[in-house]
């Protein structure tokens, strides 16, 4: 079963950073990625740019309504995720446990619907599309 | 450039929609995928389960906390994602707004973080790439 994994910590605690400090967090990063390659779990993984970048989109009558910003603003922001393939919620919840964010921010832990189970054949861009 | 388009709706509305209106937006959504797999864009998409079944995990002085929920409760919730490759903000925005939920709910756009441009190659991303 599939979970994302939303890591949730304080931006500014990056752009306050050293070089080498960025560097070392990246490579925890890093390791933990290929830990959970090598067992077999990683879908994906990415980092976002900071929410100063987001943009909110919403169609209202036909409109486009543009906002700057995230959709919510929150004391620790959205700035990753993992999507990683578990046995089940304990098993994700160690994943978690493991990954860098848990130590300074929150780690939010969600399954992934699986649509062709519930009777719903998945896309063929979903199929097709390169990991 | 990658951009993640987060997507969020009231969860409440998917439990009280029948079977076949449901059938229908899943499709829409199958479509849209389908759309961005042949216009060479498509990456990846999710849909999450929902709110009640998350959990958020913190990690202090060695201690581990998991609560029930998702990290921030809010007036429209986080219900699945889209992984884009667009050539600018305005090709992801043109993307956001063929999303069903822009009609009913949000969607947020942010731009990725490419690691390996900025000398921070991700390993695991090489060994996916590589297996």
């Amino acid at each position: 079963m599939k979970y994302m994994l939303l890591l949730f910590g304080d931006e500014n605690a990056w752009a306050d950073m050293s070089e080498e400090e960025t560097a070392a967090e990246l490579a925890a990063y890093g390791s933990y990625g290929e830990e959970a390659t090598n067992a077999g779990v990683f879908v994906s993984g990415e980092g976002l740019q900071p929410t100063a970048t987001a943009t909110t989109m919403r169609i209202v009558g036909g409109e486009r309504v543009l906002t700057d910003g995230p959709f919510a603003e929150t004391k620790e922001q959205l700035g990753g995720f993992y999507v990683l393939d578990c046995k089940d919620l304990d098993d994700a919840l160690s994943w978690a446990e493991r990954c860098p964010a848990s130590g300074n921010g929150a780690i939010e832990i969600r399954p992934v619907i699986d649509y062709e189970a519930m009777g719903f054949a998945e896309s063929a861009g979903s199929e097709e599309a390169p990991r | 450039m990658r951009f993640l388009l987060t997507v969020y709706d009231d969860e409440r509305r998917w439990a009280s929609v029948d079977e076949q209106s449901m059938k229908a937006e899943i499709e829409a959504y199958w479509a849209l995928d389908n759309e961005a797999a042949a216009a060479g864009v498509f990456v990846d998409s999710g849909g999450l389960h929902p709110t009640e079944t998350a959990r958020t995990l913190r990690i202090r002085d060695g201690e581990e906390s998991v609560t029930d929920g998702p990290f921030a409760e809010t007036k429209e919730q986080l219900g699945g994602y889209y992984l884009l490759e667009c050539e600018s903000m305005d090709e992801a925005l043109r993307w956001a707004a063929k999303i069903p939920a822009a009609r009913t709910g949000s969607v947020e756009v942010r731009q990725l973080m490419d690691y390996e441009a900025a000398g921070f190659p991700n390993p695991a991303e090489e060994a996916a790439r590589s297996a």
